[in-house]
């Protein structure tokens, strides 16, 4: 069972359409980006596996996936600051693999702070106007935009060791854009950042990058990072796109198991496969996911759901048996015990969690239709 | 409840004034420094005395005055002063480049380049020298019979100190990081080196550059084996016939080592600390900060025309750690406007 973050998928699904219309206002004026068959190995481990990405302009995408998936690489390859063994990559239909990362006309922002110690945040931001020889007044005008978009022009003045984690890379952030890049590179710009900095410098991003309508790649391991930001979510592992889409699409219909654990909380429950499109699971008969492949009637599967999926109701007769909850606002996280190794984990509505004290005797009911359902691994 | 009121009550009663002021803070401290000056100052104020004392017990400048008066002496000051200044500018042209190229692209090869920086330490001096000699004996006129040789061989001999000066600087900076930045930036390895990375090895330059000029500065073994006529060379020779010369020659060569690299110290790191204050000054004095900076880009580009760092490059602080001391932490309210 997978407990990787909080998201809900409302907040997704919010963000997907706030994300849209914004794009809409800003008139998508960024380049159409193309990672093609990329392969990169490091000894015998494929960092990248044949891995094609699509970005359209104006487009924010967000690489998720756990760490050593290739994601970073993936980013790196595209900035050119590492060499693909095979592949391509095109920017603006134009092919730039063997381009130096200085000629790529691209901007970017680092896990690692990277401001430039010795230069204020002013210079910080100039530099790469004063790297194209711009003219020193348009560089400290330039410089003092991006840095009033960003909500640091009082600390122009100040160094690097003189700013917040937050302010730091909110100048990063500033400097990638001075330059008036094709390509927007964020390389897990947040993880640094104490978690209220960090939602706030999300949001922020988002808000600048569809200002400036640049395209716009977003590497982190946050799903909650990824789904409440992006246009477009791939989860990458092995070296591998695992699938790309919507924030609502990854989250609601995965496209494999992996993408299904990783993404959100699951319950990965044993169940059979019944006639009819329908699969049996904790005594109940649910429908197969949309499009999921006929099963063979009688044929042993694992049923995999998401905890808001799982319903709870005080039953003296009932199976579970309630083993912890966790308090999360809204909603309640509660732990139950199905006997033997079985459990399961159910987001219920905090009012009703609220009479589901530890000890209490639940009868378990899934609902809707399973995220997906795969063959019995032989762990079970 | 009764944890929260028990841990505070703890944490004060840890940090009991005095006691802890005692066993880590300042009396043993001022005791190690004074003890440490004195074994310093004392043989410098027995030296100074003894090139003072005149007959009788009185106090006497002949020796000073005779100093002032010997010409050779001062020949083979200059000639020190010009190869160490010219061994130090060697040092930090094979130095820098190769501490970050190393950290860079071969770090595994680190720790070899640390083992080999230590061989002048235990190889035998003559040996060194003598290798030194051989390598460089097919440029009879440019280099072997010319101080170049013995700038040379001091490069190698402060190797041990210099290379650690600057490796340390290199590693305390987040390279890869300050390189791909750049680079994204559209920045060529050329502006990458003068623009960023020197500046922020500001420290470790002047350290390197330190450390060679003092060695190279008061050696005398090999400058004597090589007969060359050096401070140390004149010193010796002063000291067989007039001792209390001598006495006066080495004292004033330590204060004069020591204003050296105290003016040394004060150049590297007035710009940092004029960049400080100019950061800490409030609003007010924008219009001033407008002027110089207005300044700074101009002998910037004057700079950059010329092929030179540039004022930028040039008045840049330190990293930020040894900046610390001088300015405060970020301020809380000023995190997310």
């Amino acid at each position: 069972m997978s407990e990787l973050g909080t998201v809900s998928p409302p907040a997704a699904i919010m963000s997907l359409a706030g994300g849209v219309a914004g794009l809409a206002a800003a008139g998508r004026s960024g380049v159409r980006v193309e990672l093609v068959d990329c392969e990169r190995r490091y000894g015998t481990v494929a960092a990248l596996d044949r891995l094609s990405l699509t970005m359209e302009p104006g487009e924010l995408i967000a690489l998720l996936g756990p760490s050593g998936c290739g994601k970073t690489t993936a980013l790196r390859a595209l900035a050119g600051l590492e060499q693909l063994d095979a592949g391509s990559v095109r920017i603006d239909d134009v092919e730039v693999t063997n381009l130096p990362t200085s000629k790529r006309q691209l901007g970017m922002v680092f896990q690692a702070y990277s401001l430039f110690p010795n230069m204020t945040a002013l210079d910080n931001v100039a530099f790469g106007l004063r790297i194209r020889k711009a003219a020193s007044s348009h560089r400290r005008s330039r410089a003092g935009e991006l840095l009033e978009l960003v909500g640091l022009s009082p600390q122009a003045d100040r160094f690097p060791h003189q700013l917040s984690g937050g302010q730091q890379q909110r100048v990063a952030l500033a400097r990638a854009l001075a330059v008036s890049p094709r390509v927007l590179l964020l390389d897990e710009p947040l993880s640094a950042l104490d978690a209220k900095v960090r939602a706030q410098l999300r949001d922020e991003i988002r808000r600048i990058q569809l200002e400036v309508g640049i395209t716009t790649l977003f590497v982190t391991h946050d799903q909650e990072e990824a789904l409440s930001i992006a246009d477009r979510v791939g989860v990458m592992s092995a070296g591998r796109l695992q699938q790309l889409g919507v924030p609502a699409e990854i989250y609601e219909q995965p496209a494999n198991v992996f993408v299904a654990e990783f993404v959100g909380s699951v319950n990965r429950l044993p169940g059979t496969a019944a006639a009819g499109r329908s699969v049996d699971v904790l005594g109940t008969r649910l429908p197969l996911p949309p499009g999921h492949e006929i099963l063979a009637p009688g044929a042993d599967v694992d049923v995999l759901l998401r905890p808001e999926a799982v319903r709870l109701r005080p039953d003296s007769a009932g199976l579970g048996l309630v083993t912890s909850r966790s308090f999360l606002g809204s909603v309640m996280r509660v732990n139950v015990a199905l006997g033997g190794q079985l459990a399961v984990v159910a987001a219920v509505p905090a009012i009703e969690g609220a009479m589901l004290g530890v000890g209490t005797t639940v009868a378990v009911e899934p609902v809707g239709a399973p995220l997906f359902v795969a063959e019995r691994s032989a762990a079970r | 409840m009764a944890a929260l009121t028990l841990t505070p009550g703890a944490a004060v009663r840890r940090r009991s004034p005095s006691a802890s002021a005692f066993r880590f803070g300042f009396a043993p401290r001022t005791i190690i420094l004074v003890l440490t000056g004195l074994y310093f100052l004392i043989p410098l104020a027995a030296s100074a005395r003894y090139a003072l004392e005149g007959s009788g017990g009185s106090i006497s400048f002949s020796s000073i005055d005779q100093l002032f008066h010997d010409g050779t002496l001062w020949s083979g000051l200059v000639t020190s002063l010009e190869i160490a200044a010219g061994a130090a500018v060697i040092t930090l042209l094979l130095l820098v480049p190769t501490s970050i190229w190393i950290n860079l692209r071969m770090p595994a090869f680190r720790r070899t380049m640390e083992g080999l920086t230590l061989l002048p330490l235990v190889v035998p001096t003559v040996v060194l020298v003598l290798g030194i000699f051989g390598a460089f004996r097919s440029f009879p006129n440019l280099i072997v019979g010319t101080p170049v040789i013995l700038a040379l061989e001091y490069v190698v001999l402060a190797l041990p100190f210099s290379y650690r000066a600057i490796d340390s600087g290199v590693q305390a900076l987040d390279l890869h990081t300050l390189v791909d930045a750049g680079k994204s930036l559209g920045s060529g390895w050329t502006q990458l080196f003068w623009r960023v990375l020197l500046p922020n090895l500001r420290t470790a330059i002047l350290s390197a550059a330190f450390l060679t000029v003092a060695y190279s500065i008061g050696e005398f073994a090999v400058a004597n084996l090589l007969t060359f006529n050096t401070f140390p060379t004149r010193l010796y020779e002063v000291g067989t016939e007039y001792a209390g010369e001598a006495t006066a020659v080495s004292v004033f060569a330590l204060v004069l080592t020591w204003g050296l690299l105290l003016v040394m110290s004060f150049v590297g790191g007035r710009k940092r600390r004029q960049h400080a204050a100019t950061a800490a000054l409030p609003a007010t004095t924008e219009l001033a900060g407008s002027v110089s900076e207005d300044l700074a880009a101009e002998v910037d580009e004057l700079a950059g025309a010329v092929g030179l760092g540039g004022a930028g490059a040039a008045s840049a602080p330190a990293p930020h750690d040894e900046e610390q001391g001088m300015t405060d932490d970020p301020a809380p309210d000023d995190e997310e406007n």
